[in-house]
């Protein structure tokens, strides 16, 4: 498989009154099609700062950051935005909220694209709520949405920040899988940054450890569980093993 | 949506049903007692004359004066004055209001050099533009419409201003990762996730403009319900005052609910 997202010795610096603040410090990692790669790191390491580089919202002090081989520019059209929270309009009907993104970019006419909303809202059993407004859907089926809403528009790359961290611990693995699978069955490549282990653990087959601030890669770790799901992933035997492994790479 | 022809509920749903509906009519009831006992009090004292009618009024006055000024017919004249007042004030000040925090809103620069200003015009009572006022537009309804909008004007900026800003950042990014321009974040987010607060804006302008519309009539005026509590309170005929206030209170608490309903519908 080949890279699909880069970082080649990425240096960012946040400017502020006081001073400057190094956030991250050489940071290379790389991220295969069809991969999923997880971030973890202490709280506040700049793990956001690395989504919010990838997505062209700030851009590296130096260094380079390739997607399919070419240079990140402002508000890249190539990746797709998971927040903590699902950020739903409440406004909006679930099919308005999951089309915004079309009617952003004019493309609300587009009958394939439509076709594509509506085909995504069926398989993952959500058509029947398209007229709804997001008050009245669960918080799993919100994300859910959530998630349908960035693939709409045809990412060829989601980034995910902490997209459970509101979520009740019940509904956390729940969403998980789900979030799993459609991302599978979408054939997507995902990027994660969680502070939850075992979340990264049971979602990815890479994990990149980072330091404290400023932040530095201090190791890459592929994981192979057998197991199909997230939730399965976590009955397999190596899985204390690893998570302390990682646990130790962070305190 | 409501279940109503569910017959079967269990006991303690009816007696928390029972409980609620009790609830409500005994707050109803209260309040009109509290109004009919106000009200009451206020003829009894006056009628046996432990307060002095001539300085206090009473119900039966109040009323004998509204029909009285009904009759010679100029009543209308004052309360349509008012009410015009108020309403055009209100609505070019909402207007306006709005679109000076929108243009806040677009431009941080001009927000930062705009604040010291806001908070001074803000704090600056507006009654003592009172005279410039006549100066420049006059003395007359013109004059009024406008201390009413110099009153709603800057605190509808303000409101606004802080209700767009508050909007969570990550709105904001998750338009900007799928593209959206300025404008498209303005009309499609900033602008219906403030809607609730703007339905606040209106119900606190409904009583300002009053503010207003009475400061405005106090100044320079030859009609309305302000006009009508001045002159009343010259020639000595406190009835004319009260009964003036009597129908304030009456078209404040229409213009009120007249805007409420607007909340329920809005309300997420």
């Amino acid at each position: 498989m080949k890279n699909l997202l880069e970082f080649k010795n990425v240096n960012y610096f946040y400017q502020t009154k006081e001073s400057e603040i190094k956030a991250l410090d050489g940071v290379s990692f790389d991220v295969k099609e069809k991969d999923f790669t997880s971030l973890v790191g202490p709280s506040g390491c700049g793990k956001t700062t690395i989504l919010s580089l990838t997505a062209g919202l700030l851009f590296p002090s130096s260094g380079e950051i390739l997607i399919d081989g070419k240079k990140v520019e402002k508000n890249d059209g190539r990746i797709g935005y998971m927040f903590q929270r699902d950020h739903l309009f409440e406004w909006r009907t679930i099919w308005q909220n999951i089309t915004l993104g079309l009617e952003l970019q004019k493309q609300k006419k587009d009958p394939q694209k439509l076709e594509f909303a509506n085909e995504l809202l069926k398989k993952y059993d959500l058509y029947n709520f398209k007229n709804k407004k997001p008050r009245q859907l669960s918080g799993g089926m919100r994300q859910r949405v959530a998630l349908i809403r960035t693939l709409v528009l045809q990412p060829s790359l989601l980034l995910l920040d902490e997209p459970f961290s509101a979520l009740d611990f019940q509904t956390r693995l729940k969403v998980c899988d789900d979030v799993y699978d459609i991302i599978k069955s979408e054939q997507k490549t995902a990027l994660l940054v969680t502070h939850d282990i075992s979340e990264a653990l049971s979602m990815s087959n890479k994990i990149v450890i980072l330091s404290k601030r400023p932040a530095k890669v201090k190791e890459v770790m592929e994981i192979n569980f057998s197991g199909e799901t997230p939730l399965s992933k976590r009955e397999d035997d190596d899985f204390g093993k690893y998570f302390e492994m990682i646990w130790r790479n962070l305190v | 949506m409501k279940k109503t022809k569910q017959i079967n509920y269990s006991k303690a749903r009816k007696l928390y049903l029972k409980n609620l509906r009790k609830d409500k009519i005994i707050v109803l009831i209260g309040q009109f007692a509290l109004l009919a006992i106000f009200i009451g009090l206020w003829q009894l004292l006056a009628d046996t004359g432990a307060i002095d009618p001539f300085f206090f009024s009473s119900p039966s006055r109040i009323v004998a004066t509204i029909i009285d000024l009904g009759k010679t017919g100029n009543l209308w004249i004052h309360i349509w004055t008012s009410l015009y007042e108020t309403i055009i004030g209100f609505i070019i000040a909402t207007v306006i209001g709005s679109l000076i925090a929108i243009a806040l809103w677009w431009s941080e620069r001009l927000r930062k050099i705009m604040e010291p200003y806001l908070i001074i015009l803000n704090s600056l009572p507006k009654i003592a533009l009172g005279p410039m006022i006549i100066f420049w537009v006059g003395s007359g309804t013109g004059a009024t419409i406008v201390m009413c909008i110099l009153i709603c004007v800057i605190l509808t900026t303000i409101s606004m201003l802080n209700a767009f800003i508050s909007c969570d950042n990550d709105k904001i990014l998750l338009m900007k990762s799928m593209h959206a321009n300025k404008f498209q974040i303005l009309f499609k987010l900033i602008l219906p996730n403030s809607l609730p607060a703007f339905i606040s804006v209106l119900k606190i302008n409904v009583g300002m403009s009053w503010v207003g519309t009475i400061m405005g009539e106090y100044l320079s005026s030859k009609a309305g319900l302000g006009y009508l509590i001045n002159y009343g309170s010259q020639i000595l005929k406190l009835d004319i005052v009260m009964a003036s206030i009597t129908l304030l209170c009456i078209l404040a608490a229409g213009m009120y609910f007249l805007v409420s309903p607007l909340e329920k519908k809005f309300k997420r």
